[in-house]
């Protein structure tokens, strides 16, 4: 088995300024998925992020203060689960559940390094 | 594993207690700055509550309502000074208090007599209770109504213009202006009730949430004591005995099913249930209004096992004592429409040629039905398929419209 990441890209909910009662929709639809997951034992962890960011960069270790980009390329959080390949991620990562909003499941293993 | 409990709809509703729990505390001039802080808090809200489920659902979001208004409001200046005063010291204890379930009712009820203000038109008055009082988003209403959402917006800046200028307070009106601003509000509740029921929105679902929310905000007003009159019984009772037959009217095909081919086991007994109980508590009062008698006549439709078998006498009962009290050329035709089914042809007609159709505006079409249902009832075929086709030329309700169109197609199979 090996692990994998799926970061979650776009479909910031802020900017898409939903109602209160499609908040509650998509909360539902976060915990049946997150659950399932659980049930089939394959969920390491994962966690959403704040989009407000802060970038260290260049020899002088410059510091600028995002979010640097707009909220349909923004990683709004990931998981990390356990498969056997990548084609059975993408096969978990079907029940994202903001395709629709536009959101993005960017799929990758985690490298291991020999010892 | 997380197995959370979220009761339905909490979110909608929870929205609209922080809207007036809020309002009451920051003044109905910062109502956009406390809607923005509500909707940030519930986004905010999912992402954290992804993978830790707070214990208290509600007391979170209230929590975090309240901190992020006041942090908005701290960035407006003009407000500063009063939010530093709410913020800190002594009113903070006062402030808390605030948040106890009934002073939340308290503040929700101040709300709709905001919203049903006789300063704003009754547009303005659906859109703004259906987003500061129900937490309905614009796109929400829009589809509710049928309107567009630009309309919509348009319609809450001007309410919310109007609130402002006109310096609406934030209090229950004097006693001796309740039960004139009382009417104005269980008006604007029966009309937003309307809206829902008489909807030619597909939806099932949008036509329940705008039917729910008039029978939720009822509700609350008739836990105050000094709210309750028969009268808003009678309203909550009529309401309930409509909504229990809501589902029943619209077919799997989305087709329009009418009062006699309705399967009476789909209507919601609870509900009858409770729009009887509302309706023993309405006549206890000495006088009996409009809504009295219309919910007479729901419940007496309810309480019939059958379409045949409905006590039309007592119903005709109901419209003409509901016609004295209130006239309307509406109820002519109704009236009308239970002779008809009483036999009284003649009867019928006479009613029906004393109305003056112009006074129907969009609802004319019920009076060219109902005389083609007379000419059916009489057997003059002929007349009643011109009658029908007068009728689906006005009629603006699409599924009505299929339902009328496949009724005429019935009859001219029958003189051919």
């Amino acid at each position: 088995m090996k692990d994998f990441m799926m970061i979650f890209i776009g479909a910031d909910y802020e900017e898409l300024g939903l109602s209160p009662e499609e908040l509650q929709g998509r909360m539902g639809k976060w915990w049946a998925w997150n659950n399932k997951m659980e049930a089939a034992g394959i969920l390491k962890g994962g966690n959403a992020l704040i989009p407000t960011a802060k970038r260290v960069s260049g020899p002088d270790r410059t510091v600028s203060d995002g979010p640097f980009v707009e909220g349909k390329e923004l990683v709004g959080g990931y998981y990390i689960i356990t498969a056997e390949n990548a084609d059975e991620v993408v096969k978990v990562a079907e029940d994202y559940p903001d395709y629709d909003l536009g959101g993005t499941v960017e799929i990758r293993e985690v490298m291991v390094f020999d010892q | 594993m997380m197995n959370p409990k979220v009761v339905d709809h909490l979110f909608r509703h929870h929205y609209g207690k922080m809207v007036s729990i809020l309002t009451r505390i920051f003044g109905l001039s910062n109502l956009e700055i406390i809607e923005d802080a509500i909707q940030d808090t519930f986004a905010q809200a999912i992402l954290k509550w992804r993978n830790q489920f707070p214990e208290n659902p509600e007391a979170w979001l209230t929590r975090a309502a309240k901190n992020r208004a006041i942090d908005l409001l701290r960035q407006s200046k003009a407000t500063q000074k009063r939010i530093e005063r709410v913020a800190s010291g002594p009113a903070v204890s006062q402030l808390n208090e605030m948040f106890l379930d009934h002073e939340i009712e308290d503040s929700q009820l101040r709300m709709i007599f905001v919203a049903c203000h006789p300063n704003l038109d009754s547009k303005e008055q659906i859109a703004f209770a259906l987003k500061t009082i129900s937490g309905f988003s614009t796109r929400e209403i829009a589809s509710a109504l049928l309107i567009n959402e630009d309309t919509v917006s348009k319609r809450l800046s001007r309410a919310r213009k109007k609130i402002v200028k006109k310096s609406i307070s934030f209090n229950f009106p004097d006693a001796h202006e309740l039960p004139k601003r009382m009417a104005r509000v269980m008006e604007v509740i029966y009309l937003t009730f309307n809206e829902g029921f008489h909807s030619n929105n597909k939806k099932i679902l949008v036509r329940q949430d705008l039917c729910g929310e008039a029978i939720r905000l009822c509700k609350l007003m008739l836990k105050k004591e000094k709210l309750r009159s028969g009268e808003l019984y009678a309203l909550f009772a009529l309401m309930c005995f409509h909504a229990a037959r809501l589902e029943s009217k619209i077919s799997a095909n989305n087709e329009i099913i009418d009062l006699r081919h309705q399967d009476r086991s789909k209507w919601l007994f609870p509900l009858i249930v409770l729009g009887n109980d509302a309706m023993n508590k309405a006549i206890e009062t000495e006088e009996f209004s409009p809504y009295h008698f219309e919910a007479a006549i729901a419940a007496e439709h309810v309480r019939s096992p059958s379409f045949e078998k409905t006590n039309w006498h007592k119903i005709l009962t109901y419209y003409q004592r509901l016609n004295e009290l209130q006239f309307s050329e509406g109820s002519l035709v109704n009236m009308a429409m239970v002779q008809l089914q009483l036999g009284e042809y003649e009867a019928a007609r006479a009613n029906l040629e004393r109305v003056r159709i112009k006074e129907l505006g969009q609802r004319a079409y019920l009076y060219y039905g109902c005389f083609a249902e007379y000419y059916t009832k009489v057997k003059n075929i002929p007349e009643a398929v011109s009658y029908l086709d007068k009728t689906i030329l006005r009629v603006t309700n699409e599924l009505e419209k299929e339902h009328l169109l496949k009724k005429r197609d019935h009859l001219s199979a029958l003189i051919k």
